[in-house]
């Protein structure tokens, strides 16, 4: 066993080992320190384990890390607590189909309720309440099968993780227009009289769930190693072609453990609900914990990701009690960054990729789309842009404020479109790296006194240092994996950095700076500026934007004509291949993760320049998440995919002009971007950008068919002849 | 004693719309031994894909068993009628013990794993080794045993003799014999080993670029050796066949 270890594998279970020694010899000197609050973590630990087997269930039904897991249990967690506490049903959002008609003649028809009465206006019984919350999990399993996963069974990984972000998107946000964002309060489940064991007071409730957690763990094992089903699904996991052969349904079976896994999230979120409360967030960000310990296991060892998440929570709760304990710790979130280096560990002693799943063929990547610039398309960029100068500069307030928010949304989708669209690979931590160069400059900058000139480069250099530095793993692990480090990264930095006070973090409960100045010329959004009335933001700001912004999109498209940017294509499409042709795998992925940490810096620094306080929530994981939703719904491996998702960012000029002119999407906007991202990735994964391409294409060979013309192939489309 | 287990009728079958096999005729009896014969890229393999469901059927008709070959999607429900297909890679899953390949032979039931050891002794010392770890001789073992072990009334090999070397695919060979007298099953193998596969063999049909190239016994076959080699040549005086 030891033998079959690298190097580096053995180094780290020698240091596991010996941490384990000294915490041992501690625990018997000093329990009341050292033993006694990792008991108290066997709570967090039994909710972290639950997630983990149903994270392992999943990926085992269908090679999807399934980031929508924790949005399942919150969602069906809500279903049960408003069944019990007054017997309403949810529905989710629908769209009214007669509202365009209502909006015309100004007169109320048919509204689509918010939620069915099934207790006949009384609390319902909480076993009937359970047991319906439990159907939803069903339909939501089955639904992320047949709709969802199935479709993409043979898609590239990129596809199946921006779909299951899509679906964390749209439960939770789901859930927030349906019960607010408040926490909920259920009654408890499991007799919870306080207990003492081995010196600690703790609530009887957690050992039950803790024996639950265990009881289903070596179910699950059973089921998977002794009947035919688990052994079927297993060999469906490794080669679906050959199950099919030996006459097993693998779909069938995929199906089944999709509704497993989800009914297992919704379980174990109702049992955790009266323990702590729920908030729309709270299964999503332990999610991160249950992907380390999933992980663990190799997302295929029930037992270990069970055994790996229990171990977390009491590490947890020890860590708690020990950042008070020792004072000379600096003041940095790192129990919070725990997941980060459980996942960084798991990736060292773990080192082999994930199994994965023998398909009939490999889907296909979105295409990177390069057309040649010919007179009529440079014509074409040229009004585009003279267009936008005119809105950004001259005209009103709200227009202007639009469109500095759709150019930073460019920038910002521009550093996926290098990172994943043309290298392939997938980056959820892209806002902290934004954050980094946002907290950068306010403390260079206002803090520290330094020039612009000074203070900007320096917080976008370290923005591109944590860029690089957190890519690192990049050069060990690819795909799914991937994405989960970059997420546990996104994590670290936040926890670590942005949600404290101090120098890099918050001056108090905000974080300053000062608008953007040069030679004591000031362009912030704030600043007067010569024509232009004094709402914000006032032209100045939105020219400096601007310029930025071009320069951008024109260094992007340089790229992608390069060497550079072929070679980052080659590496895309096989890594051995582009190796064998003599690419440089890891210097091209770290070239790219340093110009995409560049332009995610950049949209930082503007994000700072725009907002001047700001406070963690812009940079968390759920804004990288949402940046890379509105990325690939654009487009993702094209600048004018990152163009298109610029539009559609949060406040942009295209949903402050649908609120004028169409409807307001504004509550509903995480929503209906989460609807579309999943639609995007099963029908169409070149976004919106690809397909508004192929739409002309076909105009254009339409034209041409009615002059007599025969139809052009797509190369010379591509021409743009 | 003869029945048709499997009939193919003027067949067009390919890939993205495009045929690669044309009009295709053949069939297979119960208790008779098969050969599909022809060079790299002849549609063999296609063929056999195609009856286990997972082709393009672009005209003409497969029917086994007196029922017409379902869907893709209904693809899984060929086995457990009796159509066994052990592919060219040998549809071993590595991750899986050799005992859990053997029991997964049949969708339901019990399996008699011991009925795949008396064929193949060695498997007996291999049931808790992990399938990955198995020689490619063991592996070939493995699938033949499995496919045994899972009654079928017509068993497809596909390219038994691939990467083993001689004096392992010539016991493995007789082994399909065996199969085709004792059971009664229809067995269609695939094989670019022309006299290895005619020593087993009843009757055999020879495919040259997607076409029937020439049919017969295996008798007739040895005796037109001529023509043989020509279709496997590509020499184009077949075209009068």
């Amino acid at each position: 066993m030891l033998q079959s270890l690298s190097r580096a594998q053995r180094v780290g279970v020698a240091l596991g080992g010996l941490l384990a020694l000294v915490w041992l010899i501690a625990a018997f000197v000093d329990p009341a320190v050292y033993f006694q609050p990792s008991v108290l973590g066997l709570g967090t630990g039994a909710i972290i384990a639950a997630m983990a087997i149903g994270l392992v269930v999943a990926y085992r039904a269908s090679g999807v890390i399934n980031f929508g897991h924790g949005a399942i249990a919150t969602y069906v967690t809500y279903v049960y607590i408003s069944l019990f506490d007054d017997g309403m049903y949810p529905i989710p959002p629908l769209p009214n189909p007669v509202a365009p008609i209502e909006g015309l003649f100004d007169v109320e028809i048919f509204d689509i309720p918010t939620m069915v009465d099934l207790g006949g206006g009384a609390p319902m019984a909480k076993g009937w309440a359970m047991l319906i919350a439990l159907l939803t999990a069903a339909l939501l399993g089955l639904i992320a099968h047949y709709a969802v996963f199935r479709p993409l069974r043979y898609a590239p990984v990129l596809a199946k993780v921006v779909a299951s972000v899509g679906i964390m998107l749209f439960l939770q946000a789901a859930v927030v227009l349906r019960f607010g964002a408040r926490a909920k309060q259920a009654d408890p489940i499991f007799p919870n009289d306080p207990v003492d064991v081995a010196g600690v007071r703790i609530n009887e409730d957690r050992f039950w769930l803790l024996g639950t957690v265990i009881l289903i763990t070596v179910a699950l094992w059973a089921l998977f190693k002794f009947t035919k089903f688990g052994v079927a699904t297993r060999a469906a996991a490794e080669n679906e072609q050959f199950a099919t052969l030996l006459g097993f349904n693998a779909d069938f079976q995929a199906g089944v453990s999709w509704v497993l896994a989800s009914v297992l999230a919704g379980l174990f979120g109702i049992l955790v609900a009266p323990i702590t409360g729920v908030t729309p967030l709270l299964f999503t960000v332990l999610l991160i914990s249950s992907l380390g310990a999933a992980l663990l296991g190799r997302m295929s060892s029930f037992v270990i990701a069970a055994a790996a998440g229990i171990a977390l929570g009491m590490l947890d709760g020890q860590l708690f009690r020990v950042e008070f304990e020792w004072d000379w710790l600096p003041n940095v979130g790192i129990r919070r960054a725990l997941p980060f280096v459980v996942i960084a560990l798991a990736m060292v002693i773990r080192g082999e990729s994930l199994p994965s799943r023998g398909a009939l063929v490999e889907g296909r990547l979105p295409e990177a789309f390069a057309p040649v610039i010919t007179r009529w398309r440079a014509s074409g960029y040229a009004l585009l842009m003279i267009v936008s100068f005119a809105l950004t500069v001259f005209a009103p307030f709200q227009y202007r404020a639009a469109m500095t928010n759709s150019m930073i949304g460019v920038i910002l989708a521009l550093s996926f479109v290098v990172v994943t669209g043309y290298v392939g690979q997938i980056s959820l931590m892209q806002m902290a790296i934004a954050g980094v160069a946002a907290f950068g400059v306010g403390s260079f900058g206002t803090s520290a006194g330094m020039p612009m000139l000074v203070a900007m480069p320096l917080a976008i250099l370290c923005g591109i240092g944590f860029g690089l530095v957190a890519a690192l793993p990049s050069l060990r692990t690819r795909g799914a994996s991937l994405a989960i480090v970059t997420l546990a990264s996104g994590l670290a930095i936040e926890e670590i950095f942005f949600n404290r006070t101090g120098w890099f973090g918050l001056d108090r409960s905000s974080k300053n700076s000062d608008p953007p100045e040069i030679f004591g010329f000031d362009f912030g959004p704030t600043s007067d500026f010569f024509f232009s009335d004094d709402k914000i933001p006032t032209a100045g700001f939105g020219i400096f934007v601007f310029v930025l912004t071009a320069a951008c999109c024109l260094a992007v498209m340089r790229l992608r004509r390069s060497r550079l940017g072929e070679q980052m294509l080659a590496v895309r499409v096989n890594e051995r291949a582009a190796a064998a042709a003599g690419v440089n795998v890891a210097s091209i992925k770290l070239a790219a993760f340093g110009i995409s940490s560049f332009f995610a810096a950049l949209g930082g620094v503007l994000t700072a320049y725009k907002l001047g306080s700001y406070g963690p929530d812009s940079f968390g994981i759920f804004a990288s998440l949402t940046a890379l939703a509105f990325a690939y719904l654009g487009g993702i491996s094209t600048i004018g995919g990152a163009v298109t998702a610029g539009t559609l960012y949060a406040s942009g000029i295209g949903i402050v002009l649908s609120d004028e002119y169409l409807f307001d999407i504004g509550p509903y906007t995480a929503y209906v971007a989460g609807f579309f991202l999943v639609a995007t990735a099963v029908f169409n994964n070149e976004g919106i950008d690809g397909f508004q391409r192929k739409q002309f294409h076909q105009v254009v060979n339409w034209v041409r068919s009615k002059m007599g013309l025969g139809p052009l192939d797509p190369a010379a489309l591509r021409a743009g002849q | 004693m003869s029945d048709r287990v499997l009939t193919i009728t003027d067949l067009d079958t390919g890939y993205d719309g495009v045929a690669v096999v044309r009009g295709l005729s053949m069939h297979v009896d119960a208790g008779e031994v098969v050969a599909l014969l022809g060079p790299n890229g002849a549609g063999k393999t296609t063929t056999l894909t195609t009856i286990s469901g997972m082709g393009q059927v672009l005209g003409g008709s497969v029917e086994v068993l007196g029922r017409s070959v379902p869907r893709l999607r209904q693809a899984h429900k060929l086995a457990r009628w009796g159509v066994i297909h052990v592919p060219e890679n040998r549809g071993i899953l590595f991750q899986l013990t050799v005992r859990e390949n053997l029991e997964l032979a049949k969708t339901r039931g019990k399996v008699d794993v011991d009925r795949a050891v008396s064929f193949f002794p060695a498997l007996g010392q291999l049931m808790t080794r992990r399938a990955g770890l198995l020689s490619g001789g063991e592996q070939q073992m493995l699938a033949i045993g499995r496919a045994i072990i899972a009654e079928p009334k017509l068993l497809m090999v596909d390219e038994m003799s691939l990467g083993l070397a001689p004096v392992i695919y010539e016991n493995l060979m007789p082994v399909v014999r065996r199969i085709a007298d004792e059971t009664n099953a229809a067995v269609l193998i695939v094989e670019q080993h022309v006299d290895l596969a005619l020593e087993v063999a009843d009757r055999a049909y020879v495919l040259s670029h997607g076409d029937l190239a020439m049919s017969g016994t295996s008798a007739e076959l040895m005796n037109n050796r001529a023509l043989l080699d020509a279709s496997y040549l590509g020499v184009e005086t077949l075209d009068e066949e």
